[in-house]
Formats: C-alpha cells, sequence, structure tokens
C-alpha cells in the first residue's frame, strides 16, 4: 500500500505515514520518498499523528531518507508524533537527528522561516 | 504467577495480534497486571524479534509457527517466544557497543530496541527442538538508561 504524499510548497513534500510503518511497508515509503527526492525536493515533513507502530526497518527507512537529502542541506521533520511514535523515537535517540513539531504546520512554517 | 500463551502459524498475524496481545492478557485476568510501560516494552520486543523471524529465519520448508508465553510475576515480566525455525546465531546479528552510530544504520536497530527494553534477553535451542527467545523486563527498569548512544 502506498503512502499519502502531498507537495505543500515547492521545496516540501507531507508524507503521511498513516498507522504503520514497518518491515512489510518500508519499501513502499522509499518508492514515495524516491520519486520526490528525483524531483528536487529536499524537505520532507512526516506526519505521525496516526501511527500505532514504528518499527526499526520503519526507521531505517526514515534514515535512508535522510541520508540521501542531507548532503544537500535537506532536511526531515517528524510532525504531530503519536505517543508509539515517541516511544521507538527516545529508545533509539532519533530526536537527536530529527526535529519535531507539533503540527505539520509549524513543521512547515520552521521549514519557511 | 500469571501465564498469557498464544501460538500463531501466520507471522503477519502475530506481528499484528502481539500489539493486542497484552490487552487480551489484561482482560483475561483479575490482578496483579504489569504496568503500561512494562507492557509497551514487551510488545516493541515482540515485534522486532518476530518481524526478525519473519524476514531471516528459516523453516525447514515447513509452515512457521511460534508460540509466545507472557509470565508476570512481580516484579518481573517474563516472555519467551518458541519457534520452528532452523535457529540462528544471535551474538552475529547483535550490533557491537562501539558501532558508529551516527552513520544511521539502515539495520540493526531492531536489537537496540530489544536491549533497550530488556534486562536480559537470549536465543538458543529448547529441549524440545524449538528454538527459544528469552527476555525479562523488570517492573523499575528504565529503558532510558539502556540506550546505546
Amino acid at each position: 500500500m502506498g503512502f499519502d504524499a502531498r507537495r505543500a510548497s515547492s521545496e516540501t513534500v507531507v508524507i503521511h505515514v498513516g498507522e504503520a510503518l514497518d518491515f512489510r511497508n518500508a519499501d513502499a515509503f522509499k518508492s514515495t520518498f524516491q520519486e520526490h527526492v528525483e524531483n528536487g525536493i529536499r524537505q520532507f515533513v512526516l506526519d505521525f499523528s496516526d501511527t500505532e507502530v514504528l518499527d526499526s526497518t520503519g526507521l531505517g527507512a526514515i534514515f535512508s531518507l535522510y541520508r540521501e537529502i542531507s548532503s544537500d542541506d535537506g532536511k526531515v521533520a517528524f510532525a504531530d508524533v503519536s505517543e508509539p511514535v515517541q516511544v521507538v523515537v527516545h529508545l533509539t535517540r532519533t530526536y537527536k537527528v530529527f526535529r519535531q513539531f507539533p503540527s505539520v504546520e509549524a513543521a512547515q512554517e520552521a521549514f519557511s522561516g | 504467577m500469571k501465564t498469557f500463551t498464544e501460538t500463531y502459524t501466520d507471522l503477519d498475524r502475530a506481528i499484528d495480534e502481539v500489539r493486542t496481545l497484552a490487552d487480551e492478557w489484561k482482560a483475561s485476568r483479575q490482578s496483579g497486571v504489569p504496568d503500561d510501560e512494562m507492557i509497551h516494552c514487551a510488545c516493541l520486543v515482540l515485534h522486532e524479534w518476530i518481524a526478525n523471524l519473519h524476514r531471516h529465519a528459516r523453516f525447514h520448508d515447513e509452515p512457521p509457527t511460534v508460540e509466545v508465553r507472557l509470565t508476570y510475576e512481580d516484579p518481573h515480566l517474563s516472555c519467551s517466544v518458541s519457534d520452528n525455525s532452523e535457529g540462528f546465531e544471535l551474538d552475529a546479528h547483535l550490533p557491537a557497543e562501539d558501532d558508529d552510530l551516527e552513520s544511521l544504520p539502515e539495520g540493526g536497530m531492531g536489537l537496540r530496541i530489544i536491549k533497550s527494553c530488556t534486562d536480559d534477553f537470549s536465543y538458543a535451542p529448547a529441549e524440545d527442538g524449538l528454538y527459544r527467545f528469552d527476555f525479562s523486563i523488570p517492573s523499575d527498569h528504565d529503558p532510558w538508561l539502556n540506550t546505546l548512544f
């Protein structure tokens, strides 16, 4: 199943992660962001508002996105992070890498500021 | 001591259902429920472990079968996952303590999550010919202190 991704501006794409990002749909997530990376997008907001499951493979896919764009000063932000995702973010200390925002709009505002 | 046991022959279903296993476990008991944080840690570990089996284990050309057993005896939540796979050397899959985590590795994070959430874990052949993954979480466990970087 694909991921809902929408162009929020000429530079930013918002990906709605949905209920789960795990080893079963990590490849679909990669295909989703890859298309936008190839089109020059370097700013991504990941909307975790409805996400119940984020596993290590899902996290690895997000790392993959970050590695692809970070050399071009790209950014990945986490928005509206649900409690189950927050636990994984803390356990893996990935909050050191990905900024978190209370909402998608706040993340977009930070990107445009 | 309270025990909850469930057997699965479909690993996809097992992964989906371990998320609700704790709720079922709580619903089936009258008292002595471990706290939510322990249960959440157990569910995370179960997801990571069964996903690991799903992706990497070989099952002798047989249908995979896993039995999940949760036991709570205050102050420990213990869990075992028995499987009919060919097994593998757990140490070979463990990330080294000095791995470069700043490089954001795409693999190995699952075992880091397991290490962070548990007090102790092992994977070894059992007497019944199956392989068994065991872990325990004490009630005073602080997963944040176990994070590796």
